[in-house]
């Protein structure tokens, strides 16, 4: 007994004794020693950061949300984490979330992330509650790791209206975020569409802080904010959702018809189908340039740029069919015989027709030998301007740029290009506006072709022939082929022109733009006019009587494209087009199908376009689409397309 | 059967409670909440997670350990004494299945993840070993002979030698520092103090020689032997977190930066500062004035339970008492000797003070049992 109480005192003299060494030592460091050592650690610098804010939606023009920013748990690894440290820090993390070692390094290597920020090596549902745990209590099996919630664009629709939106990507770096003040190194920005377009706006402000750094590189002690973040405001579109869905639906549709249709323009006597490789649909407001819908086919999911996008991947992107194209802004077209529009109002404001003047429609006209001839060769009989547009004779408007090129050739260089004139007025050749990215298309003269042979040709005799300006140049121009080229959103808002009454508008992707939580309204996008047209009213009513029968009349070549449709409810004027396009050396053709529809037809409120690439008669594919599109403006029901007859 | 009228009821040994036994862990497990919070707050805030994350867990961590506490006094602990062997086999298989289906199998300890709460069989294990040597030295009271010793020791080398398969130095220290307070007042006889010191020098010596014990771990070990300046391109990672955490504690004085104030012990100037180096947060925020209270208070704690197994009339309730106070006792000098730069750095736990669920329930079923014994010394 005695002895044990005599150990248990040895005990407590040795507890004790290390107790008062601790005291000890405790006041060794904290009272007696010299405070010389603690000035150089605590040398820390101060660094400016910039927190990103969440960025803001891009809603519909009813408020349905299109683009979102969503936050998703990651696991990152600060990039100063190097070997043989990362050997094993990977090795625990491979245990940890169950990815091989292997795919975790690949991620960390993935040369789609950029280098000034921390490598995410799992994201998502990779990244449950189990996992974040694990990194926050074993700190010190995790050097260099952290578990964030970064922020991630999110499309409920998946690819709806892509071409608009546009996709996001990451600052390349300090190099770039010079550029742009107030973004971060690696911060999310618009690189396409509306997204790029209204990014100033979706930013956001960042936060700014300070954080102190010790020599080391490390952050030390919490930042001092110095000015607090402002998410970024909500963009809302003049897109109607719904109407682009279907506008959507109804082109692949199209394509898909025109693909089993048989071409019978291939020269030498194959079989073969329409390619039909893409199209594109346009809806604009007439009356405020504002765009309802606007689809490309083939399209992509803006979400394919989540995450960063490799070079490969980017290119299976660009290269043919070219699915990041917007084709209704980008793609350059012969429009075909829409372009009527333009040659019949020079026609009637420079005296060469009247609007009941008649021209002999016999099926075809020859000028200097050479024979040019409507569609299948039909003949019209007697046409006047109204039936010209209706039926869509060619001989009449042959005939047109005949007189013109004449005209210009005795030296009244002005009124021979009536057609030019009023085509830029109307707005070919120049760009729209519109805030996306879009091409700016041509007019062609005499001079432009001049200069285009000077490029093409480096001989002075063939610069010559084939820079000279020909009849055929100004009766192709009349037609809407030849070097005319333009945009379906050009062709579009030249229409919304004509069917308003004159006023040319800037089309419109954005209505206006909400604070945060839409609460109040940032800024209002008020319709920009870019030009008045004067057109005479008559002449107006004459044209709009010929794309009314175009759509009503059984001669006209709509006509098969909207029967069944309640006309008398909701008349729908329109104009077909088929530009031929020459695909290859043997000469074979294959027509781009283009039809413009404009409805209600006596006070139009709504423009559509739709063309469609290597498919036929504009009656055949487009005028199904459009017909379906303005069903879908007007609330009827939406049918399935079906394949329409119609020459042109 | 004794019904005699003087054996205390439930109510009288509720009289025996020793409350400055409870109540300096208790104030140690407050004061270890608000240093958890101090140090992680800012950089759970920087990485957008509930900065109280670590603290609800720590609470809710110190609510289940108060009420196993609470269990491990009001049951008799003398039935322990007959019960050890059942305890001993029962934490064995945890120990070792820790090892292949537990989470974080490469890293130096081993966890069962439980919901929101880790459960780590290391920490029960040293209150086991306790209650099982304590168990065994009392039947063998006063007669522990060579043979017996040795059961002692292998009882005890198996454990240790499941918690070293985890590659848990730390945990093994502590054990070995139990089984010699355990054998020593149970009554080892000198010649096999000697004995069995020379047989462990000579393992070490061994394993340092054949280089199996090597690296990392003996660079750890040896890293507070070479304290001078530090610069921070030649030395080790050890190295380094000595400087600092030692200079953290310089940096607190003797009053300390005050609370939330310490500028070098946030984010990553010092490591796990919430875990094992959580003294450093006290040293630089409360500067001298609270270590030597926090140091106090554990001199609270392990006096009484010192003077708990002085006053036992149970000689299992000595020796159980005496390992706790051992185990205590090298958590604290170990873990704070490291912090400042006097003992090798290895992953102790500063008891009721560090982050960690399963220590902190571990060591209140402990503080439960020393206060079962006081509570009962009269019966």
């Amino acid at each position: 007994m005695n002895d044990s109480r005599v150990r248990v005192a040895i005990v407590g003299i040795v507890v004790m004794a290390l107790f008062s060494a601790l005291l000890g030592r405790l006041w060794f460091l904290q009272v007696a020693s010299s405070e010389a050592s603690v000035a150089v650690i605590a040398q820390n610098t101060l660094r400016p950061v910039l927190e990103e804010s969440p960025r803001g939606l891009i809603l519909d023009a009813e408020g349905h949300v299109l683009v979102e920013d969503r936050v998703a748990w990651a696991v990152e690894v600060d990039r100063r984490l190097v070997k043989p440290q990362r050997t094993t820090v990977v090795r625990h993390l491979s245990d940890l979330l169950h990815i091989s070692v292997t795919a975790i390094n690949k991620r960390i290597d993935d040369p789609r992330q950029s280098q000034f920020a921390p490598a995410v090596v799992a994201v998502g549902i990779e990244v449950p509650d189990r996992v974040r745990v694990s990194i926050l209590e074993r700190q010190e099996d995790y050097p260099h790791v952290s578990v964030q919630m970064i922020p991630y664009r999110y499309y409920p629709d998946a690819s709806l209206a892509a071409h608009v939106l546009g996709y996001v990507g990451q600052v390349s770096g300090p190099t770039e975020a010079k550029d742009h003040p107030g973004y971060g190194d690696t911060d999310t920005i618009g690189r396409a569409g509306v997204e790029a377009a209204y990014d100033t706006w979706l930013h956001g402000t960042s936060e700014q802080a300070d954080v102190a750094v010790d020599p080391a590189g490390r952050v030390v002690g919490d930042p001092v904010v110095k000015k607090a973040g402002q998410p970024g405001d909500n963009v809302q579109l003049t897109i109607n959702a719904r109407v682009q869905k279907i506008a959507e639906q109804s082109l692949a549709q199209g394509i898909k018809l025109a693909r089993t249709e048989q071409n019978t323009e291939v020269k030498k006597f194959r079989y073969e189908n329409y390619k039909a490789p893409g199209g594109s649909v346009v809806v604009l407001d007439a009356n405020t340039g504002a765009v309802v819908a606007m689809a490309s086919y083939p399209t992509y999911a803006p979400s394919e740029f989540v995450g960063g996008i490799t070079q490969a991947e980017y290119k299976s992107l660009t290269a043919p069919p070219a699915r990041l194209l917007n084709r209704a802004t980008q793609g350059l077209y012969a429009v075909g015989s829409t372009f009527k529009l333009v040659s019949s109002v020079a026609a009637v404001q420079n005296n060469y027709r009247g609007e009941f003047t008649t021209i002999q429609d016999s099926g075809s006209v020859t000028v200097a030998g050479q024979e040019f001839k409507n569609a299948n060769k039909e003949s019209h009989g007697t046409v006047d301007l109204r039936k010209a547009l209706t039926v869509s004779s060619d001989v009449y408007f042959y005939t047109l740029g005949d007189a013109m090129w004449s005209t210009w050739k005795a030296g009244q260089v002005q009124r021979g290009y009536a057609i030019q004139k009023v085509a830029k007025q109307f707005g070919f050749g120049e760009k729209t506006g519109i805030p996306i990215a879009e091409s700016t298309g041509r007019v062609p003269d005499a001079a432009w072709k001049r200069a285009f042979a000077k490029q093409l040709y480096s001989n002075p005799q063939q610069q010559a022939e084939n820079g000279s300006w020909n009849p055929g140049d100004q009766m192709e121009l009349a037609v809407g082929q030849g070097d005319l080229v333009a945009t379906p959103i050009q062709l579009a808002d030249a229409y919304a022109a004509f069917a308003n009454g004159g006023t040319v508008y800037q089309p419109q992707l954005v209505s206006r733009i909400l604070k945060p939580g839409n609460k109040a309204v940032a800024k209002v996008v008020a319709p920009k006019v870019v030009r008045r047209i004067a057109i005479d009213p008559a002449l107006r009513s004459a044209l709009m009587d010929g794309f009314t029968g175009a759509v009503s009349d059984p001669t006209g070549t709509a006509y098969d494209a909207f029967k069944g449709f309640p006309l008398a409810q909701y008349p729908v004027a329109g104009k077909t087009g088929t530009a031929e396009v020459v695909m290859n050396k043997a000469g074979d053709l294959s027509d781009t199908s283009v039809f413009v529809g404009m409805v209600p037809a006596n006070q139009p409120k709504y423009v559509v376009v739709s063309l469609v690439e290597q498919a036929g008669f504009g009656a055949a594919i487009s005028a199904p689409i459009v017909r379906r599109v303005i069903e879908a403006l007007l609330g009827l029901p939406t049918p399935s397309i079906i394949k329409a007859t119609g020459s042109d | 059967m004794d019904l005699s009228p003087e054996r205390p009821t439930g109510g009288a040994r509720l009289r025996h409670v020793d409350y400055l036994l409870i109540a300096a862990p208790i104030a140690i497990s407050v004061l270890g909440i608000l240093m958890i919070y101090s140090s992680t707050r800012s950089r759970l805030s920087l990485e957008h997670i509930n900065r109280f994350y670590y603290v609800e867990r720590q609470g809710l961590a110190l609510s289940i350990g108060l009420v196993a506490m609470v269990i491990a006094m009001s049951i008799d602990y003398r039935k322990l004494r007959d019960l050890f062997p059942l305890l001993y086999l029962a934490v064995l298989p945890l120990l070792l299945a820790v090892r292949f289906v537990g989470t974080g199998r490469n890293s130096t300890t081993a966890w069962f993840q439980l919901g929101p709460l880790q459960f780590q069989p290391s920490e029960i294990a040293k209150i086991v070993l306790v209650i099982a040597l304590a168990g065994y030295c009392h039947q063998h009271r006063g007669d522990l002979d060579a043979w017996r010793l040795a059961i002692a020791l292998g009882l005890a080398a198996i454990p240790m030698g499941l918690v070293m398969l985890q590659n848990d130095l730390g945990t093994m220290l502590v054990m070995c520092v139990i089984v010699a307070a355990v054998v020593l007042v149970a009554g080892i006889r000198p010649l096999h103090i000697a004995t069995v010191f020379l047989v462990v020098a000579t393992l070490v010596g061994a394993l340092v020689v054949t280089g199996k014990f090597n690296g990392y771990r003996l660079d750890r070990l040896t890293s507070f032997l070479h304290q001078g300046p530090v610069s921070t391109q030649t030395a080790t990672p050890s190295e380094y977190n000595l400087a600092e955490s030692r200079t953290a504690i310089q940096h607190g004085g003797f009053r300390g930066t005050g609370l939330y104030k310490g500028t070098l012990t946030k984010l990553s100037y010092v490591p796990a500062q919430h875990t094992d180096f959580i003294f450093t947060v006290v040293g630089e925020e409360l500067g001298f004035v609270g270590g030597a209270l926090l140091l106090a208070l554990f001199a609270l704690l392990v006096w009484r339970t010192w003077r708990i197994a002085l006053l036992s009339t149970d000689f299992f309730g000595t020796l159980l008492c005496i390992g706790i106070v051992a185990m205590f006792a090298f958590q604290i000098f170990e873990n704070m000797g490291m912090t400042m730069g006097i003992m090798p750095i290895t992953g102790i736990p500063l008891p009721f003070m560090s982050y960690g669920g399963s220590a902190l329930i571990s060591y209140f079923i402990a503080v439960g049992l020393v206060a079962n014994v006081h509570m009962r010394r009269f019966s």
